[in-house]
């Protein structure tokens, strides 16, 4: 079956970062550069391809861009200079707005003045909320910040984390569902028995944990410092989740859970300046452009580590007051980071990479099983 | 007055003697002119009157002050009361004054048409007394300015330098040589020929290149009108079109080329060896050597980077000097600076082939049998280390240095998949952003003679786009596919070596494939770029080049020859990329052009009638 073409899917793609995939003159050097480019997979040409031609729906359906882990290696041998390295990531965000069901993403991610705002207004609501909860609600002291009359005591903060936490988790399931619809469900896939899912199940947490195909970049150290940033995420997300009392527990250090707190913080706060620096200096090619997003990320990443850090310094010094206003702070920049980034922005990805890895393997395995070649309709199409 | 005028338009006045005069009949009268403001201090006007009244047919002389409001009426009844048939209007800018004497002469019922203008200020020189009075007296006369009076001009010298002794440098000094005009050629090597006479065969014809260009060699070496300039180098230019003065750097070849007979016993005794620049460094020559058995001059020359006796300031060897029969080696000749004067130029430098070390991916200087275009033109060629059979290098122990080399032996192991990389350096932003034009083309070339001398060798071409644009190439695209080479769309992206074997690896862009072949050798289609000095010499001649290295053209389009310099003109590669038919073309369109310039000099050298001087015509106003 014909596939439509859509001429104004390159400007759209221009909005996502995907600025210069119109210089591509398809010789196919950035897909054999490429260290993750491997048949039947084979990226970024193809993908720059569907683009320049505007071929949406294959698009669409592509698994390719998340395979990519941007190194920067095809960026640095492109002959013209089209950057299929940030055409990737631009095909990344422009896919991650098409998984999202709710429009929020296409909105942050095409308008950066609709993101500040958005950010603005939630940060806004969440001071608000809880200044109204501390003063109303709990009937809590702003001078006490642990123990009985806390202005913002660990069980009531846990039913809003649990909360948020199970909404965003609820949305992005959703999101994951359509790009399994998008995928898995195409035209050109082929169909995948239950039994090979629930046999390569385990990819999915490997793939999660470890990142182990981005160690196959030539260049290791974006690897390493994904993988700190993300350890270090996963510990303070456990720590607030579920150990969030001793957490807040004090003016004493709680080793226990402390130790665990400050090495994060320490991988947090150090990968997040070496990311800004690297996006400033422009020194590797997959630091060489920047989107709004991305800088929109890690400065609220920053805010909310060092105003972490502050309230948890400010109740060690014995100064409650000032931990508890740096603490509604600190909230007023986890809870739009969260609410924003994970279901609609750039931290979906630590679902859709992982599924995407998944789903390549169950085609792979499904076209041996049934020994049905990639890359051509499952089924003989109807004739219309 | 009005009333005159309609009888005038209207023919009812018969037409006076003097409507239409005969010269002899001419009643003139001089009407100078005092523009106020504006008169030049050499204007004499009362001397210039004086002048004008001895000139024949002269019948009176006015001088009036010049204004935009004179009355035709006050000057018809002047006019007819003198009966002026003719006016001369003298002044600077006379012919601002015209439309009212115009009219003053119809009014008085002669021809309107009848004035002439003497204008002081379009002769140039105002000051010259001289130049003013024979402005006069060719109004008066009726005759142009005299063209003669151009002051004669500066001597212009008929010969012509080339820069450049390739086929470019070569097709240009031959026409205008042949035309009977001294030529100089100026070449940096050691011989003429340029990359051409590296070549083996020229794409879509498949000629042999040496069957074409040495005929044109010797040539060269026999016209009386050309004078060869090798191991030379263009130092200064001074001078402009027409007087170039140029100092061109002699080196010594230290061999007499009179004597030499090219008998090869000097080399044959010479200890010293090392890399053949003629063959790209795939053969050896000797420290005193020929670049290869045709060169023009067939002289033998000594290269002082590597001699010996110049090493060790003539204390050791000398073998060349005692071992020459003919007495022609001589080790002391010192390096010379010559002064030549030539009337036009012609840029013919031709290009160098990019450097294939920078694109580390393909592992050129590396890997042994993974070779530029250049070194594989030279292999292919009957002349080179192999007599044109297609090998693979081979480890040899170099008895001197007791190192392994990798060396081409006639008798090496052929081949058995060969790759041809295209857009090596070419079309890339990180390297030559422009295409080369002519590697698509040479790299069919390869393919024909890879499946011509190994019918059983494999051969694959990675293109990006096939650029066959010539006469006869697209046919010859379709004859080498159809020869049984595998063309792969898709640049490829590595070239490795996994044991002792070579693998490319890059994506077929048609097929949606990443293939991994293994093959035997790699030839890199590298781009051509400006020779080396291009910059220097653009310095020294003045003259432009583009963004990418090139001598710009004066336009693209009209002028693809000139540059920004009269007199100075570019054929061939230096210009930008071209192959062999093109760069032929435009050698002969520079020679064309000196050409234009020196027939011109020399008609007006040998012009019939003598030039006169502007003192000459205005001191005899009775000669007509």
């Amino acid at each position: 079956m014909a596939v439509r073409a859509n001429p104004d899917l390159i400007d759209d793609l221009e909005r996502f970062g995907a600025k210069d995939a119109m210089k591509c003159y398809q010789c196919g050097n950035c897909s054999a550069a490429c260290s993750h480019s491997e048949d039947p997979y084979v990226f970024p040409r193809k993908s720059m391809r569907y683009l320049q031609m505007g071929l949406e729906k294959p698009l669409r359906s592509a698994l390719d861009p998340w395979l990519c882990y941007y190194c920067g290696k095809c960026s640095e041998q492109c002959p013209r200079g089209a950057e299929p390295g940030e055409t990737m990531m631009g095909v990344r965000r422009w896919l991650t707005s098409e998984y999202d069901f709710t429009g929020i993403s296409r909105l942050l991610y095409r308008s950066w003045t609709a993101e500040l705002l958005t950010i603005l207004t939630v940060a806004m609501l969440t001071g608000i909320g809880f200044l109204s909860f501390g003063y109303l609600g709990g009937g809590g002291n702003l001078s006490v910040y642990d123990g009985p009359g806390a202005f913002l005591p660990p069980h009531a903060i846990h039913v809003f984390d649990w909360t948020m936490g199970i909404i965003l988790a609820l949305l992005l399931s959703i999101n994951c569902i359509r790009m399994w619809h998008f995928t898995m469900r195409s035209e050109h896939a082929v169909p995948v028995s239950l039994s090979l899912y629930v046999h390569y199940l385990l990819l999915l947490p490997l793939h999660f944990f470890t990142q182990k195909r981005f160690r196959h970049c030539e260049n290791k150290t974006p690897w390493t410092n994904h993988l700190i940033l993300m350890l270090s995420y996963l510990t303070m997300l456990t720590l607030i989740m579920v150990f969030l009392k001793e957490m807040q527990s004090g003016p004493a250090v709680n080793w226990y859970a402390h130790s665990f707190g400050y090495l994060s913080a320490i991988g947090l706060v150090t990968t997040t300046i070496f990311a800004i620096q690297g996006r400033i200096k422009k020194d590797a090619a997959y630091h060489r452009h920047s989107h709004e997003s991305d800088w929109m990320f890690l400065g609220l990443l920053l805010f909310v580590s060092v105003t972490g850090i502050l309230q948890h310094v400010l109740h060690r010094a014995g100064l409650p007051m000032a931990a508890n206003i740096t603490y509604v702070v600190h909230l007023m920049g986890v809870v739009p980071m969260l609410a924003l980034e994970v279901p609609f922005s750039k931290w979906s990805h630590l679902a859709y990479r992982p599924l995407a890895i998944y789903f390549a393997q169950l085609q792979q395995a499904a076209q041996a099983e049934g020994a049905i070649p990639l890359g051509r309709p499952a089924k003989p199409q109807p004739v219309a | 007055m009005r009333e005159s005028a309609k009888q005038i338009r209207e023919g009812s006045v018969k037409s006076e003697p003097g409507t239409d005069v005969a010269e002899s009949e001419a009643r003139i009268g001089v009407f100078l002119l005092r523009e106020s403001g504006e008169a030049s201090p050499a204007l004499d006007i009362p001397a210039l009157a004086e002048y004008a009244t001895h000139l024949p047919g002269v019948i009176a002389v006015r001088t009036v002050a010049a204004s935009s409001a004179m009355d035709p009426e006050k000057l018809a009844a002047d006019i007819r009361k003198t009966k002026f048939n003719t006016i001369v209007l003298a002044a600077n800018h006379p012919g601002f004054y015209k439309p009212a004497f115009t009219r003053a002469l119809s009014l008085a019922g002669y021809d309107g048409s009848r004035v002439r203008l003497a204008s002081f200020a379009e002769r140039g020189d105002v000051a010259n007394a001289n130049r003013a009075r024979a402005t006069l007296l060719s109004a008066v006369q009726g005759t142009p300015f005299a063209p003669e009076v151009k002051p004669a001009p500066d001597p212009f010298n008929t010969a012509t330098l080339v820069i450049g002794g390739g086929v470019a440098g070569i097709q240009a000094a031959l026409e205008i040589a042949e035309s009977g005009n001294k030529v100089y050629i100026v070449e940096r090597t050691g011989t003429i020929g340029g990359r051409m006479a590296m070549f083996d065969k020229t794409f879509p014809t498949l000629d042999c290149a040496a069957c074409i260009l040495t005929p044109k060699m010797v040539a060269v070496s026999q016209n009386p009108n050309i004078e060869l300039l090798v191991l030379s180098e263009v130092q200064e230019v001074s001078g402009s079109f027409g007087q170039f003065q140029v100092k061109v750097l002699k080196h010594a070849t230290r061999v007499d080329a009179a004597a030499c007979v090219a008998c090869g016993d000097c080399a044959r005794f010479c200890p010293v060896t090392t890399a053949s620049e003629f063959d790209m460094g795939i053969a050896t020559r000797k420290g005193i050597f020929i670049p290869f058995p045709q060169a023009v001059p067939n002289t033998y020359m000594i290269d002082p980077t590597y001699c010996t006796w110049v090493l060790s300031d003539g204390k050791k060897c000398g073998a060349c000097a005692k071992k020459c029969s003919k007495g022609a080696v001589h080790l002391d000749a010192k390096d010379e600076t010559v002064e030549i004067a030539v009337g036009n130029i012609i840029v013919a430098t031709g290009y160098d082939a990019l450097d294939a070390r920078r694109v580390e991916r393909y592992g050129y200087g590396t890997y042994p049998n993974v070779l530029n275009s250049l070194e594989f033109e030279r292999l292919t060629n009957a002349s080179g280390p192999t007599g044109g059979k297609i090998v693979m290098k081979t480890k040899k122990l170099n008895k001197k240095t007791k190192l392994e080399e990798w060396v081409f032996e006639p008798d090496g192991p052929k081949p058995k998949a060969v790759a041809i990389i295209h857009c090596v350096g070419s079309r890339d932003k990180n390297y030559n952003p422009y295409c080369s034009r002519v590697c698509c083309m040479y790299s069919l070339k390869f393919a024909h003679l890879v499946r011509e001398k190994l019918p059983e060798a494999k051969c694959y071409e990675y293109y990006i786009d096939m650029r066959a644009f010539g006469k006869g190439y697209e046919e010859f695209h379709e004859r080498i596919r159809e020869e049984g080479v595998f063309l792969v769309r898709g640049r490829s992206a590595t070239v490795t070596d996994r044991d002792g074997q070579l693998y490319i690896h890059g994506e077929d862009t048609l097929a949606e494939h990443l293939i991994t072949l293994p093959v035997d050798m790699v030839l890199l289609s590298v781009g051509l770029q400006p020779s080396e000095g291009s910059a220097e010499l653009a310095e020294k001649l003045c003259i432009p080049r583009d963004g990418d290295g090139w001598f710009r053209e004066l336009d693209y389009n009209s002028e693809p020859n000139s540059t920004g310099r009269e007199g100075i003109y570019v054929a061939g590669v230096c210009q930008g990329p071209k192959d062999i038919p093109d760069t032929v073309a435009q050698a002969s369109a520079a020679a064309a052009h000196a050409l234009r310039s020196i027939v011109a000099a020399k008609a007006k050298e040998n012009a019939s009638v003598p030039l006169q001087t502007i003192s000459e015509i205005a001191g005899s106003p009775a000669r007509s």
